[in-house]
């Protein structure tokens, strides 16, 4: 049996969670430059929204995952507009700036487990067969198929959006130079508030999406902050096109860096890689040497 | 500075020296004073990986602990249980017996529960000379862990031994691809089992993963080409849902095989239908006794109660008993356990070996069935 198509499957399946996560985390990074914690935790968010509406309320799905991703998404800017915008008043450093969202971070994760408890949770129902489909020999889920059309439909929307509107102009104007842009006549305070809602909006999807694939539990955020950097800074941090592209290299190398060797090395190989770019390409695949 | 000034501060630190040397020395001996109520510590995962089974303990314990102090306690001391969240992380378990120890200062620890807990907190309990008595790790290490250390429930010798007989024997496959996560339990269990398949058998694939991996895909797809016969797949709760979800949605047929961790109806109701089929060994345990059950749907724990709830209120009553016979003296309470003799309790008949590890073992098949955990045979 050839398992060639089914890793090429499985790659892209981990790769539109980590673009997902990529595209939101790299966002964000770009306008404020800080590792902000808080979307792993917006990530955990969505996917308890959906848990709560849909298994719990038993509302209809649809509605539930718009519902989701707006919380998820109005949660970020809350944290914008509570905690990150008086921080940039104080021109707070970078790490105060960490160090702050790794409390945000941790205070809903802890909500999160008060409210639903620390167990692992499903979210969709699993009385039935999962639909299966096969392409070349691979087989994936329709929520696996799902999670790659969109996080390919993200990428694009994001990168026309960036390309095309004034919006798009002014947010990379201030991923360029906040200090100018605030001179050239850009609000940049209401500017980054919508960077983070709409960051915060593509990270919740990601909760939702593994939610689904997956399950979830209170603690699921490290994971994703973790995968979503890893991928920003392989394609090149702060840079959207070059997180998606990072993303999807990482989902390759660590399902066929165990084509050969035994599963246990998994992330052996996917933080091997990251070193590796931080070593010999610091700047990632994306962005200019400086 | 004056004579007298000096003498004074010589003076001070003399006593400051001796109070923390006495203080040094008296480590280990027992720090009760007699009166209070008798604390026993207890470590177990209470969130995280496979919380569903250290939750089901926890009430088991508060179930012992409400029955022996309704009966009066012992010696006319209540009985305090401290619960400690051991997370099937050793770190996490290694914090939690320090405080058990040092700022509790606890007679005994019943647990941890994973194999990882219980091999963290041993060195601890050890030096302390506590009394560690595990409900559920079966890791064969643990048998030489500490004088100090023993465990109502068989070593893995007894069940990876079990298990590879079964599968030989019973379900008549010859060709095993293992799945296993990277934990002393799976490590451990995994280790013994290859040994025995060996003699008759061939391991045709064996992949690794992350004690907290949710994708096992590639995994699954390595071991589905390898073209076992079965899959003995040894994971915690949360994997092993995820894992049974992507093992059918691979596509994978062939029949699957798991360890006694697997005993949580958590794994039942999150995989599902996924789940239907996949067999598991678990020690044998006699029939809970109504008042038992009752007593543990009153304290809101799952409706089918798991293998390791019994062996957690065993091991309370046991030290009950013991105390109540020789008191709080954590050196005659060890002793008194490894005199631990066909002790007939709710989850099994207990015989203690001179290891601190249980002299025999028996061990039945179970199955997943739509949500359901059933008995196979």
């Amino acid at each position: 049996m050839n398992i060639i198509p089914q890793i090429v499957a499985n790659s892209l399946i981990a790769g539109s969670i980590y673009a997902l996560i990529a595209l939101g985390f790299n966002l964000v990074y770009g306008a404020t430059r800080f590792v902000n914690m808080v979307p792993g935790a917006l990530a955990a968010i969505g996917g308890y929204t959906v848990f709560f509406l849909f298994n719990r309320l038993g509302l209809n799905i649809y509605f539930s995952v718009i519902a989701g991703v707006v919380v998820a998404g109005f949660f970020g800017y809350l944290s914008d507009r509570l905690v990150f915008r008086k921080l940039r008043s104080h021109k707070a450093s970078n790490l105060v700036s960490f160090v702050a969202s790794l409390g945000i971070f941790t205070m809903l994760q802890a909500l999160i487990s008060i409210l639903f408890t620390s167990q692992f949770q499903s979210v969709l129902s699993v009385t039935e067969n999962p639909k299966t489909y096969q392409i070349l020999g691979a087989t994936f889920t329709w929520v696996q198929g799902l999670i790659f059309i969109t996080s390919i439909a993200a990428f694009v929307s994001l990168a026309l959006i960036l390309k095309k509107t004034s919006f798009g102009k002014a947010v990379r104007a201030v991923s360029d130079d906040e200090e100018v842009s605030k001179i050239i006549g850009i609000n940049t305070n209401r500017l980054i508030s919508w960077i983070f809602f709409i960051g915060s909006c593509l990270i919740g999807l990601s909760g939702i999406f593994i939610g689904f694939d997956i399950g979830i539990n209170p603690t699921m955020g490290l994971f994703i902050i973790l995968e979503g950097a890893t991928a920003s800074i392989i394609g090149g941090i702060g840079n959207v096109y070059g997180g998606f592209l990072g993303a999807f290299l990482l989902g390759f190398v660590e399902n066929f860096g165990i084509l050969k060797i035994p599963g246990e090395w998994k992330p052996a190989i996917a933080f091997g890689l990251l070193i590796l770019f931080l070593i010999f390409k610091p700047e990632g695949i994306m962005n200019k040497k400086k | 500075m004056s004579k007298t000034v000096k003498i004074v501060i010589w003076l001070v630190v003399i006593v400051i020296v001796i109070a923390i040397g006495a203080s040094l020395s008296k480590k280990g001996s027992n720090p009760d004073t007699g009166t209070g109520p008798i604390k026993i510590g207890f470590i177990g995962p209470l969130t995280g990986d496979t919380a569903g089974i250290g939750e089901n303990v926890r009430a088991a314990v508060e179930v012992a602990r409400d029955e022996i102090n309704a009966a009066g306690g012992v010696n006319k001391r209540q009985v305090e249980v401290i619960f400690e969240d051991g997370q099937c992380d050793p770190k996490a378990a290694a914090n939690a017996g320090n405080k058990l120890v040092s700022v509790d200062k606890v007679v005994a620890i019943i647990g941890g529960l994973c194999s990882s807990e219980t091999l963290a907190v041993a060195p601890i309990a050890e030096q302390a000379k506590v009394p560690l008595i595990s409900d559920a790790s079966t890791n064969p290490k643990i048998t030489d862990a500490g004088d100090y250390i023993f465990r109502f429930v068989p070593s893995d010798l007894f069940q990876g031994k079990f298990d590879a007989e079964y599968i030989m024997n019973t379900m008549k496959k010859s060709k095993v691809g293992i799945l296993y996560c990277l934990s002393d339990w799976c490590t451990g269990i995994k280790d013994v089992f290859k040994q025995n398949f060996a003699s008759s058998g061939t391991v045709v694939d064996e992949e690794g993963y992350q004690q907290d991996a949710r994708d096992l895909r590639s995994q699954i797809t390595k071991i589905k080409a390898a073209k076992p016969d079965v899959i003995y797949f040894l994971g915690y709760s949360e994997a092993s849902i995820v894992g049974l979800k992507q093992l059918q949605e691979l596509g994978v047929k062939t029949p699957i095989f798991g360890g006694d961790a697997w005993d949580d109806v958590k794994i039942a109701e999150g995989a599902g239908k996924a789940a239907n089929g996949a067999m598991f060994s678990v020690t044998a345990s006699s029939k809970y006794p109504q008042s038992f059950i009752d007593a543990m749907t009153v304290k809101k724990a799952d409706k089918e109660l798991n293998n390791y709830s019994g062996r957690g209120y065993d091991i309370l009553k046991v030290l009950a008993d013991i105390i109540g016979r020789v008191g709080v003296d954590s050196t005659k309470i060890k002793d008194e356990l490894y005199k631990v003799k066909d002790y007939q309790g709710i989850g099994d008949t207990y015989t203690l070996d001179a290891k601190g590890d249980l002299a025999t073992a028996n061990y039945s098949v179970k199955k997943f069935q739509d949500s359901k955990i059933v008995l196979v045979q």
